[in-house]
């Protein structure tokens, strides 16, 4: 797998690069900012762009609207944006245009290694990738007539790792269960909270999770 | 009685040698305009002390009935000579009148050099006549071809150069007047214009009519006979008719303008608005563009009735300043056209009473414009500071921690590597340790200053809002679009505060609108919690810095802020 990183800060960025070529992932560009993070692109044509939301100039939102550009301008080429922020407008900004082969984990996860490749793959693979934190603070939304109280905790358990992006073979074996079992969950799910199932996958993602922050 | 001894004159042994002597119109409007002057000098002199104007236009009454006197055949010669010195001044007079209307003073170096040279002119022709023109050796004489009282030498060579010289002169002079009013008409704008075209088409005609009579009389010898002398003089007395009744009608004017500024105080009522005193007085003179600008001497600057600063008035082409005075000090100052003269004299005690009130005011005004800038700045500051720990902290401790982190993987990993189980589970829940410390770090800063809300906006950050509170909230209503930064960070802490203080009352539910009302956000934040006790006085403060209102009830929190 070839990666691009971008990250302003030179020790985090040293470090990514490292744990991720001792996992055997190949880094073929780093940039320090939003637009070195283009040229890469442009240049290597990376399977994943490694991308830190905050980079100069104002250190606000320039890695979400430089991965919003790299998906636009390259289908091909996946986008992970680490970001310190909690913050389901980002994640919904982000996945909003194109769902497939995004994601948006929370900076600290950078350096447990595992969750990052297992991340990285997943968008290699197509899926979106979603943190848990954000979706766990959608799913404990506070709600006066609280649609998922008519779920059961299984189904909620489903429903928070379809909005973190997973595909259903991912769920059941995270759950230890068959896939048409999944299925049939999901079915469940949809029809207790009126969505109409999407065949979509990524549309899926999009759905509950705009369903969640409604 | 000078004036009928000068009509009896013409009428009796002056019917050859005046212009009055050749019919009884001629006689009827040569000394209705000679009166004319004379009333319009008097009344003008009346009414306004201060400006010569009126003086002026006396004397050009007085001079104008000389010639009737020079042609008092038979009469003593000493009243014909003295007749024939004044009446060379009746032009130089004239054009004096003219050119220093409206306000009595010759305004441009133009004006003064052609009014100084005509009466230099005027001495030396009329000092030359009288000393070496006989008139018995006149060949040209018409009107007094006996007498000259004052004779030293009788040089006709000399007396017919001065003569002819002084011809010349005045067509010259004539010209420069004519074309001294139409230039002066063409560049005056507005109210100005209105003042000053009834003596700038009498100094026209007047210019015109006399430069005709120079023409005819380098052509034949002078004959108040002649159909063309006597057509020039008709039109020229009704040139000086037309002048004397625009001194007339500029004299009655102030009057009225007078006592319209006078009446100023009793229209305005016991406690006039802000501006009320500026559009009264620009209505009275007649000046829609008359401005008021008042000093303010703690502050040392001028500011508007309204109390916002402007700049120092002052006079522009077409525009006078006059400062007005109460008491010794200057209360006001005023930008006004540059035809409405004597202001400082017109505004009377009670106006300017009503201006230093006005003044104070003002004053007051000045200081809660500066009191509210100051309260904006300081909670801009404040903000700004926020800002700027939250960014300190996202890129100096957090980037250490998640460093720290890392560092403590690596050593976990080579731990276990080794076989020393025992240090590997410190160091993994050492990890842990750093992770959660950077999970509250990022809860502390996003508490400092949400990023999100100079990042995606008022809108975006209220929903993340919703998404963490820690009771149902429901948003009826929000908004999508960017407001400046003060706008939104106060829109921000007033949602997050009332959502705070719901939960702090036991609500279950709390009802939110964000909505754009004109120029103005309004927000209303309703729940069902139990009576609210506190005051909110800083979400006030905060909001009261912007320019808008707060109102805080048992249940709900209604506000205001300025958005445009």
């Amino acid at each position: 797998m070839r990666v691009v990183v971008a990250d302003d800060v030179m020790l985090t960025r040293e470090g990514i690069v490292r744990l991720l070529q001792d996992a055997g992932i190949e880094v073929v560009g780093e940039a320090e900012d939003a637009e070195a993070l283009v040229r890469e692109v442009n240049r290597t044509q990376p399977d994943v762009a490694l991308v830190d939301i905050r980079m100069p100039p104002t250190h606000t939102d320039e890695g979400l609207v430089a991965a919003q550009a790299i998906r636009a301008k390259h289908p091909d080429v996946g986008v992970l944006v680490l970001s310190q922020y909690v913050e389901p407008s980002y994640a919904l900004r982000l996945i909003q245009d194109h769902p497939e082969r995004v994601g948006y984990l929370l900076k600290e996860r950078v350096f447990d290694i595992a969750t990052v490749v297992d991340a990285l793959r997943r968008i290699v693979d197509g899926e979106t990738v979603i943190d848990p934190t954000i979706v766990s603070r959608l799913v404990g939304r506070r709600r006066r007539e609280d649609p998922l109280s008519q779920l059961t905790d299984r189904e909620r358990e489903v429903l928070g790792l379809v909005a973190e992006g997973m595909s259903n073979r991912a769920i059941a074996t995270r759950l230890f269960v068959t896939e048409r079992t999944v299925e049939a969950h999901i079915t469940q799910i949809f029809m207790k909270l009126q969505l109409p199932e999407s065949p979509d996958q990524h549309r899926r993602v999009l759905a509950v999770l705009a369903f969640l922050r409604a | 009685m000078y004036g009928l001894g000068a009509l009896a004159v013409a009428r009796g042994p002056g019917e050859f040698t005046t212009y009055a002597g050749s019919s009884g119109l001629a006689a009827t409007l040569a000394v209705f305009t000679g009166f004319a002057l004379v009333v319009a000098g008097l009344v003008t002199s009346l009414t306004r002390p201060a400006g010569r104007i009126g003086d002026l236009a006396l004397v050009a009454g007085f001079v104008w009935f000389a010639p009737f006197w020079v042609g008092w055949t038979g009469g003593p010669p000493l009243v014909r000579s003295l007749g024939m010195v004044f009446a060379g001044f009746l032009f130089p007079v004239l054009i004096h009148v003219v050119l220093a209307y409206p306000s009595g003073r010759l305004q441009s170096k133009l004006a003064r050099l052609l009014v100084s040279s005509v009466y230099l002119e005027a001495v030396l022709s009329s000092l030359g006549r009288a000393l070496f023109r006989d008139p018995y050796f006149d060949p040209k004489c018409w009107d007094n071809c006996t007498d000259n009282a004052f004779l030293v030498r009788s040089l006709p060579g000399v007396a017919h150069t001065i003569q002819v010289m002084d011809v010349w002169f005045v067509m010259a002079a004539a010209g420069a007047l004519a074309a001294f009013c139409v230039w002066r008409l063409v560049a005056a704008t507005g109210p100005a214009r209105r003042v000053l075209w009834p003596m700038s088409v009498a100094g026209l005609v007047l210019g015109a009519t006399t430069g005709a009579h120079s023409i005819a009389l380098s052509r034949a010898a002078e004959d108040p006979l002649d159909p063309v002398f006597l057509s020039i003089f008709m039109i020229q007395c009704a040139a000086v008719v037309l002048l004397a009744s625009g001194l007339l009608w500029t004299a009655l004017r102030a009057r009225v303008q007078r006592r319209s500024v006078g009446r100023i105080v009793a229209g305005l009522g016991e406690a006039p608005s802000p501006g009320s005193l500026q559009s009264a007085l620009a209505r009275a003179v007649g000046d829609p563009e008359l401005r008021l600008a008042y000093w303010l001497p703690d502050s040392r600057r001028y500011v508007d009735p309204h109390g916002t600063p402007v700049r120092e008035p002052v006079a522009a082409p077409g525009r006078a300043v006059t400062a007005l005075v109460r008491d010794g000090r200057q209360v006001a100052v005023v930008t006004h056209a540059a035809s409405v003269a004597d202001l400082e004299r017109e505004i009377g005690a009670d106006v300017r009473l009503a201006l230093d009130n006005e003044r104070l005011q003002a004053e007051v005004l000045t200081q809660l414009i500066d009191l509210r800038a100051s309260r904006a700045r300081i909670v801009q500051t404040g903000d700004a500071e926020r800002r700027r720990l939250e960014r300190d902290l996202h890129d100096g401790a957090q980037q250490r921690l998640l460093a720290l982190s890392y560092d403590l993987r690596l050593a976990a990993a080579a731990a276990q590597a080794e076989g020393e189980a025992e240090t590997a589970s410190l160091l993994a829940d050492a990890t842990g340790e750093a992770q959660a410390a950077l999970g509250e770090l990022r809860e502390l800063a996003h508490g400092i200053y949400p990023a999100i809300l100079t990042e995606a906006g008022v809108g975006s950050a209220i929903a993340s809002l919703v998404d963490e509170a820690p009771l149902p909230v429901e948003v009826a209503e929000t908004v999508e679009e960017r407001y400046p930064a003060p706008v939104e960070t106060a829109v921000y802490i007033v949602v997050a505060e009332a959502i705070e203080d719901a939960a702090a009352r036991a609500a279950t539910f709390v009802g939110l609108s964000l909505l754009r009302d004109g120029d103005r956000l309004v927000i209303t934040v309703a729940d069902d919690g139990s009576e609210r006790t506190a005051s909110m006085s800083h979400l006030a403060d905060r909001v009261g810095a912007l320019g808008g209102w707060l109102v805080v009830e048992p249940t709900t929190v209604r506000a205001e802020v300025p958005c445009a």
